[in-house]
């Protein structure tokens, strides 16, 4: 037992735990985050005696006498302050390591007043952001430094909340002061704890399960298996190919696989019998790879497929052959890109439990609430389902698929509890797909003005244990291979493979970030043979308005890449008369479903009781903040302002179902739904005023339509829009290090500028890790070797100077103009990088990350 | 500040506990010689209550004098932004370092295995730390059933055994 003080009050920790688990689990003080337990994330820092501390390293024991401090018992002064720099620096996306942070930024300042940018960073060094790259949250440091002298709180600079505003984001508050809830800060009376038995072997067949010595154990409530599943075991966003619980006499597809939900009184009992869970396997040989795949009588990964060909994609356009033979210059290359895991830092987390109506109600972090829903519906086989977000810790892809959402459902549905299941950080790096490894080889040949002429290729995936999003990932991987730029003959053919691995799927940048590096890459390496500078070779093919993609479609007057190219101009030119190496890259990216699958935008405005509106679509947000967008939506198409809506967050019994938080989809497909029911509401607005418009519904549907890969149209319409970027990224000659990157997107319209600028310096971040040093090894038995703290995220420290450019060029006639930004952030940084480090050493790389930089770990 | 440092601050680090309450019982530690506090020109290293050499990381500008002028070679320069050490230098398997010291590294790898970075390994029987890779967690200090890790800040650890 020991007695310390918990913000200024006394507390007695009877038992001795970690820190964190008293905090959570006994005081509720949930602002403290656990995004690991094991000291690498940084999420639940706390302040003792003044020192950043995680919380999950200390036992209460060793705390006598210790003041302890979480945001929770921040002076209102300091609640009012953070609030305000986090805000007006927008300094917050996903919100989940953010408490941290504001720690870490009091620590700091309570000690040193007047910090550089150097100190800053260090200060918020050990704790890592996969959001915002670091770049506002320093910001916010600096500006919360600035007030704390002042001593005022002015107002913010920007309250006009039309499109193309930098308004403060809806959800700062709650984030900053960590009273928002994620899932995970539910504690509701009678909740039990449920988690799965993990398959011992990557590949097996499971003979028997014996649960008797689990249900002995005091404080079990329940173990479930196969045999529980009321509806369909197998469920998936498009295949159902990925189990719920393997049954006696199935196959293991990888180590993820559950056998058997346990369901305890408490953590500590959950853990206990988990190992009590018999499981007999017959051991079988497993697919390590797309080649041992491939090879003749390799073993099937699935007992009902007769091959391990996940998917086959072709895209063809033109003579590909042809235009190569007649080309001038012709460079082939292989490369190859690595897994990569999300680094979320949420892990995955969900509550159940029966509601009034008797319904199974689930609280998720995902990203989409109906998504959830059907896939639930599909595997207990009953409508009786209600599904909400909480606040979502982080996406990136990683959250499109069921990881513990169906688990807490068959728990509840099963058993009538309310129940918490959470990840593990370690069964979070195990479970949740990942981003697919590539082996491309590409052929591309120009004229000699350096005018692309034809490129061909061939591309292969690992997609892992199930399918979950790999065909439309090698799909949107071909699509976009070709680049964004104005030639007519293209071929490229990809194949994704099943093996024993942890699956692969959505990832930021959806398979595009895979091929862009090679494409790229290729186009780096032909402007030296062509003998112009890898700036002119773009401006020379890049794709303009009313021209022809390589897959036919014909592009609007909103195709902004020329001007994303101009933008970074005098930023290239100065570096390169400087002599430094510089290294540049291009890239396009859908915003929406496309190619023809219906992708659906709904939204319902309602006016409560209140008098306001509350805006009601399915549409998650996963830290990117498609709320703040909605509302500015509406007061741009209505004339309402701020204090008159609501944004409610997404649910699947009144907000209407507006497709995943996936492919840069939401600004634009659930934007102009929602500007669509802002032109009803609008009528009748000029009726009556707001407040005599109470009980009434608005409701606007939007149909992103667009034609099927291999439509027989002369030109079809793969996709409603593309954004366009161009990065660069500038060496420091003498330590090797990044100087400095800029990047240039064309939005359409910035609905919220600084938050696109968050998004991209996000966006950039993330994939200077995935240039540079991120891996997930794997290793024979087909497990992942690393933990979280070793995966090579880039820390705050690292960052060079990063220069966000928004450009807005107008001509889309939905959404106000707005694209989507959320993906194309991460994808041409990568060679952009790899181009840079050529012009420093003279070695080409065609494999990620890039070795021989100063950025590699030794391992 | 007494002297003009240069961010980020580094400073010489004894790496010795003087768990043998410098009796010379152990051929790595500290002795406490007192050659480091002569040769300090900043006077930022004094012998300690428990009998070894200590730093005081605010009057440290890591000039190196005291690293090169150690007979034992117990001290190094490292970054203060990493407040978790290895306060030890002794490189006698375990079941020896036991008989004279009770703060020792004996090598054990707990550390490592806590390390959510891997930034620690076991070099000839004694941890080091990759401080470019290490969080300063603690989580390596509070595992250490030794002592031997230590927390500068005196909050996860003692500052001193």
């Amino acid at each position: 037992m020991a007695e310390f003080f918990i913000n200024g009050a006394p507390v007695a920790a009877e038992k001795n735990q970690k820190l964190l688990r008293f905090l959570r689990d006994e005081l509720h003080l949930t602002s403290v985050k656990d995004g690991c337990s094991e000291g690498a994330c940084g999420a639940c820092t706390v302040l003792i005696d003044g020192e950043p501390i995680r919380a999950c390293t200390p036992d209460t024991d060793s705390l006598a006498g210790r003041r302890v401090l979480t945001v929770e018992g921040l002076s209102e002064e300091e609640k009012a302050l953070y609030t305000y720099a986090y805000a007006e620096a927008g300094a917050v996306q996903c919100g989940f390591c953010i408490p941290g942070m504001v720690l870490c930024t009091k620590a700091l300042l309570d000690k040193n007043p007047d910090p550089t940018e150097q100190q800053i960073k260090y200060a918020l060094r050990n704790n890592y952001c996969r959001c915002t790259g670091y770049v506002k949250i320093i910001a916010a440091v600096k500006l919360a430094a600035k007030l704390k002298k002042t001593g005022e709180i002015p107002a913010p600079s920007h309250t006009d909340w039309k499109l193309g505003s930098s308004v403060h984001r809806l959800d700062v508050a709650e984030k900053v002061q960590g009273y928002g809830k994620y899932p995970d800060d539910w504690y509701l009376p009678g909740m039990t704890y449920g988690s799965a038995v993990r398959a011992k072997y990557a590949r097996a067949r499971v003979l028997k399960i014996d649960a008797s010595r689990a249900l002995a154990l005091d404080g079990v409530l329940a173990v479930l298996t196969a045999d529980d599943i009321p509806g369909e075991n197998r469920i998936g966003h498009i295949k159902h190919d990925q189990y719920t619980l393997i049954p006696v006499g199935g196959l293991t597809h990888y180590l993820g696989d559950a056998i058997a939900l346990v369901v305890a009184k408490d953590q500590q009992t959950l853990e206990k019998a988990k190992k009590l869970v018999d499981v007999e396997y017959e051991i079988l040989p497993a697919v390590h790879n797309p080649t041992e795949a491939a090879a003749d009588g390799a073993p099937c990964v699935f007992d009902e497929e007769g091959t391990n060909v996940q998917a086959v994609r072709r895209v063809s356009r033109g003579d590909a052959d042809g235009a190569i033979a007649k080309a001038k210059y012709v460079i082939s290359r292989h490369f190859e890109t690595p897994w990569t895991e999300h680094a979320f830092l949420e892990p995955e987390c969900a509550v159940s439990y029966l509601d009034n109506d008797g319904d199974v109600m689930l609280l998720t972090t995902d990203q989409s609430a109906h998504t959830t829903l059907h896939e639930c519906t599909l595997l207990l086989g009953t409508k009786k389902i209600k599904v909400e977000n909480q606040l979502v810790g982080g996406g990136f892809g990683g959250k499109e698929d069921m990881s513990v959402q169906h688990h807490a459902a068959l728990i509840t549905y099963v058993t009538g509890l309310p129940v918490k299941v959470k990840l593990s950080r370690a069964e979070s790096l195990l479970i949740h797909p990942k981003r697919h490894p590539f082996w491309m080889d590409f052929t591309m040949g120009c004229d000699e003005d350096g005018r692309i002429l034809g490129v061909k290729a061939k591309v292969v995936s690992d997609t892992g244990a199930f399918a979950s999003l790999g065909g439309p990932v090698l799909e949107r991987a071909c699509t976009h291979a070709a680049g964004p730029y104005a030639y007519e003959n293209f071929s490229i053919e990809g194949t994704a493979y099943y093996t024993n691995n942890p699956p692969a799927g959505a990832f930021r940048g959806f398979g595009v970030t895979q091929t862009c590096f090679a494409v790229e890459s290729l186009l780096n390496e032909m402007a030296d043979k062509v003998g112009i500078s890898p700036w002119e070779i773009r401006y020379r093919n890049a794709i303009r308005p009313g021209q022809v993609l390589p897959n036919g479609q014909i592009v609007g007057p909103e195709t902004g890449l020329v001007e994303t190219l101009e933008a970074v101009k005098a930023d290239y030119d100065a570096a390169v008369a400087a002599g430094k190496p510089v290294g540049i890259a291009c890239a396009m990216k859908n915003a929406g479903v496309g190619v023809g699958l219906p992708d659906y935008g709904r939204c319902r405005l309602i006016v409560q009781s209140d008098g306001k509106v509350h805006i009601y679509a399915g549409a998650s947000c996963i830290g990117q903040g498609v709320g703040t967008v909605l509302v500015q939506m509406v007061v741009t198409n209505t004339g309402l302002s701020r204090e008159d809506i609501v944004y409610e967050r997404s649910n699947t019994w009144i907000a209407p179902d507006s497709g995943d938080t996936s492919g840069s989809r939401q600004t634009l497909v659930t934007g102009e739904a929602c500007r669509r029911a802002c032109e009803k509401l609008n009528e009748a607005l000029q009726q009556k005023p707001l407040a005599a418009l109470c009980g009434q519904e608005f409701y606007g549907e939007y149909l992103a339509r667009t034609d099927p890969l291999g439509s027989k149209k002369e030109n079809p319409v793969s996709h409603v829009a593309y954004g366009y970027a161009t990065q660069m990224c500038v060496l420091d000659k003498k330590t090797g290090k990044l100087e400095k990157i800029v990047a240039a997107h064309d939005v359409g319209k910035a609905v919220n500028p600084i938050s696109c600028e968050g998004q991209i310096e996000g966006g950039v971040v993330m994939s200077m890790g995935y240039a540079l040093r991120e891996q997930y090894p794997i290793d024979e038995t087909c497990r992942p070797i690393d933990k979280f703290g070793k995966l090579g995220l880039i820390r705050a420290h690292e960052i060079p100077e990063i220069k966000a450019i928004v450009v807005d060029k107008p001509g889309l006639d939905v959404a106000c103009g707005a694209i989507g930004i959320g993906e194309i952030t991460s994808i041409p940084t990568a060679p952009a990088i790899a181009d840079a480090y050529y012009r420093l050493d003279g070695e080409r790389r065609s494999s990620l990350p890039l070795v021989n930089t100063p950025y590699e770990r030794r391992r | 500040m007494a002297v003009k440092k240069r961010f980020p601050y580094r400073a010489a680090l004894v790496a010795c506990s003087g768990g043998c309450r410098a009796t010379a019982a152990c051929e790595y530690g500290c002795v406490a010689c007192g050659i480091c506090a002569g040769a300090c020109r900043f006077g930022a290293i004094e012998i300690n209550a428990l009998g070894v050499a200590e730093v005081d990381e605010d009057k440290c500008i890591a000039c190196g004098v005291c690293v090169r002028e150690c007979p034992r070679g117990v001290i190094h320069i490292h970054d203060c932004a990493n407040p978790v050490v290895v306060k030890c230098s002794n490189h006698d398997p375990g079941k020896n370092a036991r008989k004279y010291c009770s703060v020792s590294c004996i090598g054990c790898g707990l550390c490592a295995k806590a390390c959510p970075t891997g930034a620690i390994e076991v070099q000839n029987n004694l941890a080091v730390i990759d401080e470019s890779a290490c969080l300063s967690c603690g989580q390596c200090a509070v595992k250490c059933p030794r002592g031997a890790l230590r927390d500068l800040r005196g909050i996860l650890t003692a500052k001193n055994a």
